[in-house]
């Protein structure tokens, strides 16, 4: 019994998914877009793709006042992102079907120029649960102008002496600020290793920064 | 103290340190000028200037505990300002938000030699701006700053023989560029 | 290679007086060094002073959290008050401590973190944060100029994670936030800033 309202709640998920896609966007983006971006939508779910990122870059578009054509195009862009970053991972060795928050994590990686052989050399090394979060790490590296492949051994080599998930966050700040404090990249990277695994993690908020923190009221998850 | 009664960098980094806010603008006032003018030829426009001297004084406040020699302080902006500038260059090099933004006009109520200097200068920021942001960097800390390679070494953590070479090279890429227009 | 005499570098290097550079050499070494004279030129504009100053007292400590400090640090201290008048600095201490009790802000899940977004619009009538977190919808979080110095201000709680955000000024004009470390195209030819949220309990 059990199973069965299981199995009839999956087989239902993908028109909820779709009418709820269609529920957002309408009002939002202009008109015409909408049946294209909602095929959009349905092309994702059916290929195993994270349809989320999407949605957001066609709300995106049209809060901006982006004309239809180019909603389109960039929400088409973003799904061969998807794609581009579920083929890096099957490429890589993992097996289909691909989680879909790291499909979502490769492709943000791969908008940040991370190079795929950078990915895949990630992929290959690191198990699942600290992937996600050592890619963000990497390429948050990268995009601050660090070498690709220096970044990624250093933030493997902290998954190795036990730093997880956003400890690795840790590890990347910390080489953006020693270059803050005056160090070259090369120099940055050889001091964090050595203090590997004791970096500092992030600042605790002031008790005043808690104290005036609201919760707005329209939230969507993040991307990761 | 300066002969003049102004303070030095070390005694100005020490007031700062025990607590001083108020004191940081010394350095403000101190080097704001010749950091807006680095910027200003690194990034080829006064407002994203502005935004990488502010960042990086900012930053450089922030951090102030872990400049190593306060005496080199100067040396030690310069870096904070040029990872600045690169930082602020790694991002347009994703956008589309052009390079080449020209530098003010002059008024055209000025004088008709105001007016050829101010054209000269745009045809030379154009052109400086057309120099990768390595050799760019090199020549403006070189030629315009007046550095020396020891100090352009300290600045930019590269070897006195790279940074000679980044020089010649936009010397003679600028030069191509200056001959074809004049 | 050099494309040009290798005396023309040792004369701007100073490695060679001008007077020993051949004549016909002379007009390139004089044109490197007029352009540089041109870039040497003071850039104009207002200073920055006042613009970095406001940014640098921003985290100063205020005078109620020195004297926070102040009372957090032993000091020996005596007192001699009637009986009366220490029931009523206990009532005292007791309203402060309910009103503070009250205004401590939300609750913190384990999985959520703060952000703060700030920007300087001198001239803006209103400043929302517009992003990920909140379907692009404008006028959802909005900035406050608390201290009427044109620094726009927002501390939000959100799910931990990454998010992309942009700056509506005025309601029509969007802008990124100069001050964050992470930007990244928005594929409708901009940028985007880029907010990381860490998780306040670890």
């Amino acid at each position: 019994m059990r199973l069965g309202v299981a199995l009839a709640l999956l087989t239902a998920g993908v028109p909820l998914v779709a009418q709820s896609v269609q529920g957002r966007l309408e009002g939002r983006i202009p008109g015409e877009a909408v049946p294209v971006v909602d095929s959009l939508v349905q092309v994702a779910l059916r290929e195993g793709l994270p349809s989320e990122p999407l949605v957001q870059k066609a709300l995106e578009g049209g809060a901006k006042q982006v004309p239809a054509p180019r909603i389109v195009a960039a929400v088409r862009a973003s799904l061969g992102q998807l794609r581009e970053a579920h083929d890096l991972l099957v490429r890589a060795g993992d097996q289909p079907p691909v989680r879909p928050g790291e499909v979502t994590t490769v492709a943000w990686a791969l908008r940040r120029k991370l190079p795929p052989s950078t990915i895949e050399r990630v992929v290959a090394e690191l198990p699942h649960p600290p992937r996600g979060p050592a890619i963000h790490a990497i390429a948050d590296l990268v995009a601050h102008g660090f070498d690709p492949d220096s970044s990624a051994g250093l933030i493997i080599d902290a998954v190795h002496d036990g730093l997880q998930r956003d400890r690795l966050l840790d590890v990347s700040t910390a080489a953006l600020h020693e270059v803050q404090r005056g160090r070259t990249r090369d120099e940055a990277i050889t001091v964090v290793r050595q203090q590997l695994p004791n970096v500092p993690g992030p600042p605790k908020p002031e008790r005043g920064t808690v104290t005036r923190a609201r919760r707005p009221e329209t939230m969507t998850p993040p991307r990761r | 103290m300066d002969v003049n009664g102004a303070p030095s960098d070390a005694e100005i980094v020490a007031r700062v340190l025990a607590g001083d806010t108020e004191a940081f603008g010394f350095v403000i006032r101190r080097y704001e000028a010749g950091l807006l003018r680095f910027a200003t030829r690194m990034l080829g426009s006064r407002d994203a200037a502005a935004d990488a001297v502010a960042e990086g004084l900012v930053r450089a406040y922030r951090h102030l505990a872990s400049c190593r020699d306060p005496e080199r302080l100067r040396t030690w902006l310069y870096r904070i300002v040029t990872n600045r500038c690169k930082s602020h260059l790694a991002r347009r090099s994703v956008g589309d938000v052009p390079l080449d933004e020209a530098p003010p006009l002059a008024d055209p109520s000025d004088g008709e030699a105001t007016l050829e200097r101010a054209e000269q200068l745009a045809l030379v920021q154009r052109a400086l701006t057309g120099l990768s942001p390595d050799k760019r960097e090199a020549f403006v800390l070189k030629h315009v700053e007046g550095l020396s390679y020891e100090e352009m070494a300290a600045i930019t953590g590269e070897r006195i023989p790279t940074l000679k070479m980044r020089v010649h090279r936009a010397r003679e890429a600028l030069l191509k560029v200056l001959e074809e227009h004049t | 290679m050099s494309t040009i005499d290798p005396r023309i570098h040792e004369a701007l290097d100073g490695e060679l007086p001008t007077d020993a550079l051949p004549v016909e050499l002379r007009p390139a070494a004089q044109t490197v060094r007029t352009a540089a004279d041109l870039l040497a030129a003071p850039v104009p504009g207002a200073s920055l002073e006042s613009r970095i100053m406001a940014e640098v007292r921003r985290p100063a400590p205020s005078p109620l959290r020195r004297a926070a400090g102040w009372l957090a640090t032993p000091h020996a201290v005596t007192l001699r008050v009637r009986p009366v008048w220490s029931l009523a600095l206990a009532a005292t201490a007791a309203v402060f401590t309910l009103f503070f009790a009250r205004d401590a802000g939300p609750q913190l899940g384990e999985h959520e973190g703060i952000a703060q977004f700030v920007g300087r619009f001198p001239d803006a009538r209103s400043v929302h944060v517009v992003g990920t977190f909140n379907d692009w919808r404008p006028g959802t979080i909005a900035l406050e100029d608390l201290r009427h110095d044109g620094v726009w201000s927002a501390t939000v709680v959100l799910p931990t994670g990454t998010y992309e955000y942009m700056f509506v000024v005025d309601g029509e004009r969007w802008v990124p936030d100069h001050l964050a470390d992470r930007l990244v195209a928005d594929d409708f030819g901009r940028e985007n800033s880029v907010v990381i949220v860490r998780p306040v309990h670890r």
